[in-house]
């Protein structure tokens, strides 16, 4: 089994490990469809931001090889991680996200508010990611740029940045007025 | 000078002695919905704010209307 595989196998394990985490810390809360929807709302708030912090610290291991010298093993493994974690986050971003809640919990908590600051964040991560892109094409006139590192840089921008202001905006739908 | 939709929603809620999560549990949203609602931060769908009046007790015009 070559390094890539065993990174894309650890980062699904990860992302399996996190939800039977959070079933396993739910199980003895009995709570109303309202009080889970608003719990995990809560929750979402407080980890967008730190989900986009541990986005783009996987960035260090990607860009210290980006002088052109050869990747070991345990960093192949740690760039396959992070493919995952960069499809995860996609679909958390795209989708009504909590995909092991019953449906009535997952369409209240993606209410009409959620998706609208859903859909703020997905402008700003489009944006961010053109920005990136029209970076790139002006640094590709200075320096070699591979297709692997353009992509690198356009979805760590792009996700990056959506997961931040959606991150921010759900804070601030939460504070009392 | 920017328009602005203005509401009496806390102000109905609390004569009616409803929390926002009751009123939110009543009109089908999460209770940070009916917060951003209120604190004018979120404008509401038509939808939304018929479900809104009507919970309330009032006609939308009655609920909402526009600041310049």
């Amino acid at each position: 089994m070559n390094a890539f595989t065993i990174g894309l196998l650890a980062g699904l394990g990860a992302v399996l490990l996190i939800a039977v985490i959070a079933k396993w810390r739910a199980r003895n809360k009995p709570m109303s469809v309202a009080e889970k929807a608003e719990d995990l709302s809560k929750r979402r708030a407080r980890m967008l931001p730190a989900l986009a912090l541990i986005f783009l610290s996987q960035q260090a291991t990607f860009f210290s090889q980006m002088s052109g010298g050869e990747h070991v093993s345990a960093e192949k493994a740690k760039i396959s991680a992070w493919l995952v974690l960069s499809v995860v986050l996609l679909f958390g971003l795209a989708t009504k996200g909590f995909w092991l809640e019953p449906k009535e919990v997952r369409d209240l908590v993606d209410d009409e508010n959620t998706r609208a600051n859903r859909n703020e964040a997905m402008r700003w991560g489009f944006l961010f990611a053109m920005g990136g892109a029209i970076g790139i094409y002006v640094l590709t006139m200075f320096e070699v740029v591979t297709g692997r590192e353009a992509v690198h840089i356009v979805l760590s921008f792009g996700i990056a940045a959506a997961l931040l202001r959606w991150g921010v905006l759900e804070r601030r739908a939460h504070r009392p007025g | 000078m920017p328009e602005r939709l203005a509401n009496r929603l806390k102000e109905r809620r609390t004569e009616l002695g409803l929390t926002q999560a009751e009123l939110a549990e009543k009109v089908g949203v999460t209770r940070k919905t009916v917060n951003t609602v209120e604190n004018g931060v979120f404008t509401p769908s038509a939808t939304l704010a018929i479900k809104l009046a009507s919970a309330l007790g009032l006609s939308v015009e009655q609920l909402f209307w526009i600041e310049r």
